[in-house]
């Protein structure tokens, strides 16, 4: 007797119906020499990392939340997000610049971008921490000496000024180029259309290429902001007290540098992967260019004979 | 102001870099006259109707539009170009329709509609909002308003692109091949659209290549060709029996 399961194959090939034999994937050799040599490396690593007393894991607890560390944690904090919506603003004024007709103002963006993308953002901290060797009676001539003498009570304010200003000023260059890269994906039809219904330039610019720009503006803003966090820590030359500088303080006195450099470093990884959810949620919500949808549109009832969607 | 919804063009010339688009074109268009532009591609019909509402700037030559010199005006010994605010006012007296509709996709229908009004003229919020549904329901997209142009087809968004142009009460109505992106089943409903328009007299310059459009509706007929106008003259009349050999051979292939 023939059973009901492999009537439709032979009967030497087993009990299972061919059509419902799953399909299995090729495993080669080199996959599994993969497996077992990651798992190897990791396990040693593991092993090397938890048995090596060098390490003092206990030390790491022990400063994880301390006070001074947690200080310089705030002021990292504070340093990332006054840079980024400073240097955005910066920016904006430097992507319309940029994308000016009037030849000379585009030219002058043109060469701030250079400038300052072209040189590193470390000596460019050191630059305008030592400006008053080229500007003595001009050193706090910057206008962002009063934000930085209000809000930090802790460590000097020129180290911090000179920092924010550095920061700040590296940080306009690049969003300069990401909002300018954001205009320009905005259609050619669109600025046309505004103009002949006789839109001024500043209402065109509000109210069509803006809002049409930042989709693509926001998702790169968001990957600045996470680099912007650990570009932070680069000021530590300066003197001024954030998260880095705070474990180095520790360490020169304790000599347990490598304990409160872990520290140092889980905290920027937490932060990191802290920003990093909002900003996968931000791509993904902008990466839909298909449709180009406001959130705030309403749902499309098909009750139109024509058809509403294309 | 006298003589509204005329536009006047003399010896207008427009090069971009060394290609001279428009060679000497002479154009006289009354109020509420429809006007159809035909010609090959690269004739210049788009460049022209551009020009007169200002996305483009002639090289020299008189553009009148409205009666008034058009983004200049004349002195003993030149055409100075009118101020940006000047010029914005200039232009919107002159409604234009894109072949890509160019509806703003960050607003809705109707916020498109309003757009003109609102945002360029001042005008009252809640007056020019109800003026906008009045305009959406005479291109026959009544409760349409709060639909983005990412949800409308493309037939539809190019009656609301119509209303948009007419909320600013142009006196002049400029259609840049309004129904070339269209998929052939739409082409009609913007059509309707542009003849209701018609019937109530605005002056009316449409580039297309629908010639069935411009047997029906137009008043007058201009062939371009290689920047020059080659022919005009009453509508059926070029269409039927076309004078020179060039329009001939175009119309020969078209229709």
């Amino acid at each position: 007797m023939v059973t009901a399961t492999n009537k439709g194959s032979e009967a030497t090939m087993g009990s299972i119906d061919a059509a419902l034999k799953p399909r299995l994937r090729l495993r080669t050799r080199s996959e599994y020499a993969g497996w077992v040599l990651s798992i190897l490396v990791g396990i040693g690593i593991l092993v090397s990392v938890l048995t090596n007393p060098n390490f003092k894991w206990g030390v790491v607890a022990q400063y994880f939340t301390h006070e001074s560390i947690l200080r310089g944690l705030m002021l990292t904090i504070f340093l990332t997000l006054a840079s980024m919506a400073l240097g955005t603003l910066l920016g904006l004024g430097l992507a319309i610049m940029r994308s000016s007709h009037v030849k000379p103002v585009s030219i002058a963006a043109g060469i701030y971008i250079t400038l300052f993308r072209g040189t590193p953002v470390l000596v460019q901290l050191i630059f305008w921490f030592n400006i008053s060797a080229l500007y003595p009676n001009l050193t706090i001539g910057i206008p962002f000496t009063d934000i930085g003498t209000a809000i930090d009570m802790n460590a000097l304010m020129a180290p911090i000024t000179a920092a924010l200003v550095g920061l700040t000023l590296n940080e306009a260059a690049y969003m300069a180029e990401i909002i300018r890269g954001g205009f320009s994906s905005v259609g050619k039809g669109q600025i046309e259309a505004a103009d002949s219904l006789g839109m001024s330039a500043g209402m065109r610019m509000r109210k069509v290429i803006i809002p049409q720009a930042m989709p693509s503006i926001i998702p790169a803003t968001g990957n600045q902001v996470i680099g912007m966090f650990k570009g932070t820590s680069l000021v530590s030359v300066l003197g001024v007290a954030e998260l880095l500088q705070s474990a180095q303080l520790i360490y020169a006195r304790t000599y347990e540098t490598i304990p409160l450099l872990i520290v140092a470093s889980l905290w920027y990884l937490v932060m990191t992967l802290l920003l990093s959810y909002p900003q996968s949620k931000l791509e993904q919500k902008y990466s839909r260019t298909t449709s180009r949808l406001p959130r705030k549109a309403k749902k499309v009832v098909l009750t139109e004979p024509e058809g509403t969607l294309r | 102001m006298s003589n509204d919804g005329t536009i006047l063009a003399q010896k207008i010339r427009k090069s971009f870099g060394p290609k001279t688009v428009l060679k000497d074109i002479n154009l006289d268009i009354a109020s509420g006259e429809i006007c159809c532009i035909i010609g090959p591609s690269g004739s210049g019909k788009s460049t022209i109707l551009r020009c007169i509402n200002g996305l483009e700037t002639v090289d020299s030559g008189v553009l009148k539009v409205n009666g008034e010199d058009f983004g200049y005006y004349e002195t003993a010994h030149a055409y100075h170009a009118h101020s940006p605010k000047k010029l914005a006012e200039q232009r919107t007296r002159v409604g234009m329709v894109f072949q890509q509709f160019n509806l703003f996709p960050n607003m809705t229908a109707l916020e498109n509609v309003m757009s003109g009004p609102v945002l360029v003229k001042g005008a009252d919020k809640k007056q020019s909002a109800k003026r906008a549904q009045e305009l959406l329901a005479s291109v026959g997209l009544a409760g349409f308003g709060d639909y983005y142009p990412a949800q409308l087809s493309g037939g539809q968004q190019q009656r609301v692109a119509i209303a948009r142009s007419l909320a600013m009460d142009p006196e002049i109505m400029l259609f840049d091949e309004p129904t070339s992106a269209l998929d052939p089943e739409k082409v009609g409903e913007v059509l309707a659209v542009m003849k209701d328009l018609a019937k109530k007299g605005m002056t009316m310059v449409v580039v297309t290549h629908e010639m069935g459009f411009a047997r029906e509706v137009a008043d007058s007929l201009i062939f371009m060709d290689d920047g020059y106008v080659v022919e005009r003259g009453d509508a059926r009349e070029v269409l039927s029996n076309p004078q020179e050999a060039r329009t001939q051979a175009f119309l020969q292939q078209v229709l």
